[in-house]
């Protein structure tokens, strides 16, 4: 188990972007870590004098927003939104994805017609259009987002796992489950998606930084969960001021942006590391 | 052909039939009922008029018989009444919607100009510091918000240099010739479609690198070599014309994404389009209106999906003989 970790790590770290998006990553999660340490009192509260610029003030290096908030603490604070609204919203995507697309593959006939026919429902409606929909009618609570952002992506996730699936479904070792009488949701989920997971997961991995440029659309329309700082929101709230200060808008932007790439290219070193096979297409 | 065309348009029927259920399925879903909202919105408080209403909107009777009616009356486009607007919600989304679809277009167009020329220069200088700088420019982009990008763009280019317009569509207040109207449109266009374009240049640069060079190792453009075909031409008629393909298939895939995106874009660029209706409804709880987007944003896409399927058609004919 050990010997197979470090020659996964050793594969991943031939991809030197990859570890420099690990090291943004691992910054952001320390940042969404030590914020309430850093910043003890509640970000949102006014602390000086509005629109101060960035490295003006040395209490507030990242300068304070139109109402005098110090948009450092925002930031910091902003970071442990985008990245559990990010997660929780890619774990969602992976968990209706992987049901969808296993019992799909798995069952077969008139049930793989149906949900795949599902699965291009939701690849057909326009997804952030959906989110707003949803958010709208439900109302505007964090939880609300993460569901909705989990809802519109796990589309790509169901195919995978559907494709996996049909190529390990009718392998020697499935059927020496099936002979010695093991169950269905066994054999499934114990035996079939453990093989099929790597793929998957390099694409859960690439959801999350999806599903965080959908929270921040969502956030910067004003739909967001008004009591939680985020980027997005961030970003909404200083638009109005881009001809007096538009660094209100380019910090977290500049942030949401690292996030991504960080993101991505930890995603393209996971594929690099977990599928060595395609590696040199 | 003809078939081919008739079944893909047949196949759209049931998707948007699951639309509306889902659409109906998010009213009962909501906390109080959409009657509420709509009531409250209109401030009606008389109680015979309330009794009324709920018989119009057929609130008074079991779910089935509501939901075979809400089926029965989107499939005759009526979507509802949009007191806001003061006009039925089909008129006011057509009416809007050919600014969203300029856009959408506009956007489509740069994005192929610009990931198609990057993706071709990075695979024929493939491993210099060009590959890597258009990697290096598709990683960023890819990673940009595109409202983020748009409102930087309107920092740089419309704030600082004045070059283009803030936002909107025309400039008011000035009555131009038929020509100077597209003109005017078009400069008020640059900064949103290139705002929406730049995400999915990126998507389509690196899709079109890695195609390019797989194409180019085939047999067919050794043959081309061989012919004596310049090294351009090669390129350009032969590989990129195949490699285009995954392309095609990427944007169709796209569409639905794109047209969310432009609700984020004409948010900033207070363009009218659909997007902006979208953003309108959202926020005063018009959900009459925010469903008919969803409905119509969805039937839009369906219809561009089958059209990119016919294209696909028309560009590999060794589809058509499957």
């Amino acid at each position: 188990m050990i010997a197979l970790f470090i020659d996964f790590a050793r594969r991943f770290a031939r991809n030197r972007a990859a570890l420099v998006g690990l090291f943004l990553v691992l910054v952001v999660i320390g940042v969404a870590i030590a914020a309430p340490w850093w910043f003890p009192r509640n970000p949102l509260r006014i602390v000086g004098r509005p629109e101060i610029w960035p490295f003006v003030s040395p209490r507030y290096p990242l300068g304070t927003d139109s109402l005098g908030r110090d948009i450092a603490a925002m930031t910091a604070y902003g970071a442990r939104t985008t990245l559990l609204i990010g997660l929780c919203a890619s774990l969602t995507a992976t968990i209706i994805g992987i049901t969808v697309g296993a019992t799909a593959a798995y069952v077969g006939g008139w049930v793989d017609e149906l949900l795949m026919r599902l699965t291009e429902l939701f690849q057909t409606i326009p997804n952030l259009i959906f989110v707003l929909t949803i958010v709208s009618i439900l109302g505007q609570k964090i939880e609300y987002v993460t569901i909705a952002v989990g809802v519109v992506t796990w589309t790509p996730i169901a195919r995978l796992t559907r494709a996996e699936f049909m190529s390990l479904r009718d392998r020697e070792f499935v059927q020496a489950c099936r002979a010695m009488g093991m169950g269905s949701l066994r054999i499934m989920f114990g035996e079939i998606l453990p093989n099929a997971l790597p793929p998957v997961i390099v694409l859960s991995s690439l959801v999350i930084a999806g599903a965080v440029l959908f929270e921040s659309a969502v956030a910067f329309l004003g739909l967001g969960d008004p009591n939680v700082t985020s980027w997005g929101q961030l970003i909404g709230d200083g638009r109005t001021l881009i001809r007096s200060s538009w660094y209100i808008c380019a910090v977290p932007g500049l942030a949401i942006m690292l996030t991504v790439l960080a993101l991505n290219l930890v995603g393209d070193g996971l594929n690099d590391a977990l599928n060595p096979k395609l590696r040199d297409r | 052909m003809r078939r081919i065309i008739i079944r893909r348009l047949v196949q759209i029927i049931p998707l948007i039939f699951a639309v509306i259920v889902m659409n109906f399925v998010l009213i009962h879903l909501a906390p109080g009922s959409l009657f509420d909202v709509m009531t409250s919105e209109q401030q009606i408080t008389d109680p015979a008029m309330l009794d009324q209403l709920r018989h119009t909107y057929g609130v008074d009777q079991p779910v089935t018989v509501q939901l075979a009616k809400y089926i029965w009356s989107v499939m005759r486009l009526d979507l509802g009444y949009s007191y806001r607007q003061n006009a039925p919600v089909f008129d006011v989304i057509m009416q809007q919607l050919p600014a969203t679809l300029i856009l959408m277009l506009a956007a489509i167009g740069i994005a192929l100009l610009v990931g198609v020329t990057a993706g071709v220069m990075a695979s024929i200088k493939v491993n210099t510091i060009w590959d890597n700088l258009i990697s290096l420019g598709a990683v960023f982009f890819f990673a940009a918000p595109s409202f983020w990008l748009g409102i930087m763009m309107t920092v740089m280019f419309a704030v600082k240099l004045g070059w283009f317009p803030v936002g909107g569509m025309r400039t008011i207040g000035v009555d131009e010739s038929a020509i100077g109207a597209v003109l005017d449109v078009m400069h008020h266009l640059v900064l949103p479609a290139t705002a929406l374009g730049l995400f999915y240049a990126a998507t389509f640069a690196r899709v079109m690198r890695a195609s390019m060079l797989e194409v180019a190792r085939l047999d067919f453009v050794r043959t081309a070599r061989a012919k004596g075909l310049s090294g351009g031409r090669v390129v350009l008629a032969h590989v990129m014309r195949n490699a285009m393909l995954p392309i095609v298939t990427l944007l169709g895939l796209q569409l639905g994404t794109m047209l969310g995106g432009s609700v984020v874009i004409e948010a900033v660029f207070s363009w009218p389009g659909i997007g902006s209706l979208l953003f309108d409804s959202v926020m005063s709880r018009n959900f009459p209106m925010v469903l008919g987007v969803l409905i119509l944003g969805s039937l839009l896409v369906a219809v561009c999906n089958a059209t990119v399927d016919l294209l696909y058609l028309r560009l590999d004919p060794r589809i058509k003989a499957r």
